[in-house]
């Protein structure tokens, strides 16, 4: 219900922002979204459109819908209404290359956001996805110094379970290097889904025979599976896991215990960012300019573009309050089940 | 089926004294196949995990055939064996049903969202009624969804690869829609039993005794009644040899089972929450809460609360499968609507001619499956103690691979209960072995797509040959 009446509201305001994009006399923000099926890119979308409304500007967006043809004639149609910047979350970062080949050749700027498409010309502005696992290792280590580490990866056909990875490799190189860490299970996951990482991380403990002193999960789906697993052995809350996504039963998890870490991309942070990039690049300023610009090429063709790279938030017991303040989730969500006094922001 | 293993008919005198031994105890020998390949899998993953990981304290040194990892084998299988069983009768039916993994996963979604999001609120967490209610919801939601699938099918004579494909796609958007994409959790205390994690979602040493003496009784007593019943209507009986051994190997099997899951204790950390929970004494020198550093010498991990074991006897998912498994199998061969099935799946124009109403035969058979995955449903977001769109995906393909490796063929009219049962146990051995090896699972998905067309091919040459 919540959700319909969302998707009315934001076709209402669609219908009237586009009516008034002719006379608007500021700039114009174009977003192509990939899909609005995901709840998230409706918190991007209020986000983004708040700080473009808040300079005066206009918000124009369309909905690919998860197809990438559908995009490709989104985008013609946003370049006929020759907006200043249109943002494009692709649906899929090969097919959309012509597209944006478009947009520059319209002289528009383009803006890469969250996916990144390899377009020399497009500010790429996302989250640092090896810094998401670079932050899960650091902060287990915080806890467990030494012992035996157990790897749940995620899918094998997703390159971001490889850089998830590669993040914690970094990390725990030292310690593994010196027989402090030990890697004594690492698994790929399929499709990412909880019940396999469940499955793994029970042949896990099985295979060590509960040897497992710390669970690094790439995400808080899986992290569901890994805590029930370790819960039938009693040693759910002493094995700290990590989890990334920011789920509300992962944030409940964290409050209770059982989980150590959710690592929150705070898409409210990346959407203000990407909207206030997009307006300093629709008043003429140069991508290299503008603040937090850096140059990166760890994409798949390595090609060199300019971005802009967010540190996402650890949502640890000792800061729940953050995601509750930033209204992701209600103190009673967050705290269901919780022990008085054992979490700060659950008093 | 009974049907088709009891062809003795005027066969070749010339046979050796196995196949004559085999022939007069009238025993189902492409299980005995399958059994023996099950059994070469265990050894095998056994024998391999004692080479790289010494210690496993399994048969062969191993961690494969250690009573924990065959105990969390049976709770791993049960999910996919319940749906299997309904399966069995679609295809026999020579319908398929490729819905029942969105079906699942919108059932588990509803079911949590009711539970954590209505009823907790509405009643107050952790209110006893919760999980009751939660459980017939869930029956009958998927029980529904069945029906809606079998009157298509059978009154709207769209085909069943059709309504099912599209209910493949339609339900996991609609899974995905019931809860907006997000994950619910934790389920209610009582419900979470149901997914057999935990001292009291087992039911003990005693009960599992108990169960074993009656399941054995119960073999004892139905083969005396079948050979009564078939002397009774003049039909060649066994010899005696051969239903004395019916009755021993059964049982032993159930003996054997039973002694298995029992010989798994609590793990350490349950055993002693469990002790301080129901104020039975710790034994001074382990009485230890600290943690696991303090249970492991040198590299050896050695248990908190050594002089502290409980027994955990069958868990809640196992019964559940078996007494579907037991059930099932009484609906296929001993009910007028068993007989049924088999009569229109072998030839659909002769049964329709006889006078059997094929139309509601059908969606009662669909309303069964989607039962069935109701139960699923229950068993798979208990056990995770969360619902999310993401179980039950690809499930239709290991539910229907079991069921074909079992023996279903997909030409309708034949398949069995316990072949299937036993397909899905097949299928999760070599998964859960795999995982246990730390194999990629990418490697896992090719030897369980390789034994799936093998175990057809096999079992083609196998007919060809008994004919």
């Amino acid at each position: 219900m919540k959700f319909k009446i969302l998707t009315l509201l934001a076709g209402a305001v669609l219908i009237s922002a586009s009516s008034t994009a002719v006379m608007a006399a500021g700039k114009t923000i174009a977003v192509s979204w990939k899909t609005f099926q995901e709840e998230r890119w409706k918190t991007d979308e209020a986000a983004i459109k708040k700080v473009v409304e808040a300079a005066g500007d206009t918000y124009l967006s369309t909905d690919a819908q998860g197809s990438a043809q559908k995009q490709a004639a989104d985008i013609e149609s946003l370049i006929s209404q020759k907006p200043d910047v249109i943002l494009v979350v692709a649906y899929d970062s090969d097919a959309i290359l012509p597209s944006i080949q478009k947009i520059s050749d319209a002289g528009i700027k383009s803006i890469a956001y969250d996916v990144q498409f390899e377009d020399p010309n497009a500010l790429y502005i996302t989250f640092d996805n090896v810094g998401v696992g670079r932050i899960m290792a650091q902060e287990t280590l915080k806890v467990k110094p030494e012992g035996r580490y157990a790897f749940i990866k995620g899918d094998k056909g997703d390159p971001n379970a490889t850089f998830l990875f590669q993040g914690m490799q970094e990390v725990l190189k030292d310690a593994l290097a010196s027989g402090k860490v030990k890697n004594v299970c690492e698994t790929f996951t399929d499709g990412w889904k909880p019940d396999n990482a469940q499955k793994n991380m029970e042949q896990c403990l099985t295979s060590t025979n509960n040897g497992v002193d710390a669970v690094l999960s790439e995400n808080d789906g899986m992290a569901s599976g890994v805590v029930a697993a370790l819960e039938a052995q009693g040693m759910a809350g002493s094995v700290p896991v990590t989890g990334q996504d920011g789920d509300l039963a992962a944030i409940n998890r964290v409050a209770l215990g059982t989980q150590l870490v959710s690592i929150w991309k705070n898409s409210i942070d990346l959407g203000t960012t990407a909207a206030n990039a997009a307006i300093a690049l629709a008043d003429g300023t140069d991508a290299t300019a503008i603040p937090g610009v850096a140059k990166f090429n760890g994409g798949k063709n390595k090609v060199e573009m300019n971005a802009i790279l967010l540190a996402p938030t650890p949502i640890t017991k000792d800061n729940i309050q953050v995601a509750i303040d930033a209204g992701h989730i209600t103190k009673e969500q967050a705290c269901a089940g919780v022990a008085a006094g054992t979490v700060p922001a659950c008093n | 089926m009974a049907e088709q293993s009891s062809t003795g008919g005027p066969a070749a005198s010339n046979e050796g004294p196995i196949s004559r031994l085999i022939r007069a105890a009238e025993i189902d020998t492409r299980m005995l196949g399958m059994l023996a390949a099950m059994l070469v899998i265990w050894v095998g993953f056994d024998v391999i995990s004692s080479i790289l990981r010494p210690g496993g304290g399994g048969l062969f040194g191993g961690s494969f055939l250690t009573s924990r990892n065959l105990w969390i084998l049976l709770v791993q299988t049960s999910v996919i064996a319940v749906m299997t069983t309904g399966m069995v009768l679609v295809i026999v039916l020579r319908q398929i049903d490729l819905s029942v993994g969105s079906m699942l996963s919108i059932v588990a979604v509803a079911t949590g969202v009711l539970q954590v999001f209505d009823l907790g609120p509405l009643l107050g967490v952790g209110h006893p009624a919760i999980w009751i209610i939660a459980v017939v919801f869930a029956i009958l939601l998927g029980a529904a969804i069945g029906a809606f699938n079998g009157i298509l099918i059978a009154y709207g004579q769209i085909p069943s690869f059709i309504v099912t494909l599209g209910g493949l796609i339609a339900f996991s958007g609609a899974a995905f829609l019931i809860a907006s994409g997000v994950t619910v959790a934790p389920m209610d205390k009582t419900f979470k039993l149901i997914g057999g994690n935990g001292p009291a979602a087992s039911i003990g040493p005693l009960w599992s005794w108990a169960l074993a003496a009656i399941a054995c009784i119960g073999i004892g007593v139905a083969i005396v009644a079948g050979r009564r019943r078939r002397l009774k209507f003049s039909f060649k009986a066994k010899p005696v040899w051969a239903e004395v051994l019916s009755v021993v190997v059964g049982c032993a099997a159930v003996l054997g089972t039973t002694a298995v899951v029992n010989s798994y204790l609590y793990p350490p950390r349950v055993a002693e929450r469990f002790a301080l929970d129901n104020n039975i004494p710790i034994p001074p020198g382990v009485e230890d809460k600290s943690g696991l550093a303090i249970c492991q010498a040198a590299d050896k991990v050695v248990s908190c609360v050594d002089g502290l074991t409980f027994q955990t006897g069958y868990p809640i998912p196992v019964l559940i499968m078996l007494a579907v498994g037991l059930v099932m199998t009484f609906v296929a061969r001993r009910t007028r609507f068993g007989r049924y099935i088999f009569a229109t799946g072998g030839n659909p124009e002769a049964a329709e001619l006889a006078g059997i109403n094929t139309k509601r035969l059908t969606v009662t058979v669909f309303t069964l499956m989607g039962a069935l995955v109701g139960i699923s449903a229950i068993i798979a977001s208990a056990r995770l103690d969360a619902a999310t769109t993401a179980l039950g995906t690809l499930n239709e393909l290991y539910v229907i691979a079991a069921a074909v490796i079992g023996g279903t063929s997909l030409a309708g009219g034949i398949g069995t209960i316990y072949g299937a049962i036993l397909g899905a146990l097949l299928m999760q051995s070599l998964q859960s072995g795999m995982a246990l090896l730390n194999v990629d699972s990418a490697y896992t998905n090719i030897v369980v797509g390789i034994v799936l067309v093998l175990a057809v091919f096999v079992d083609q040459i196998y007919r060809r040959r008994v004919k």
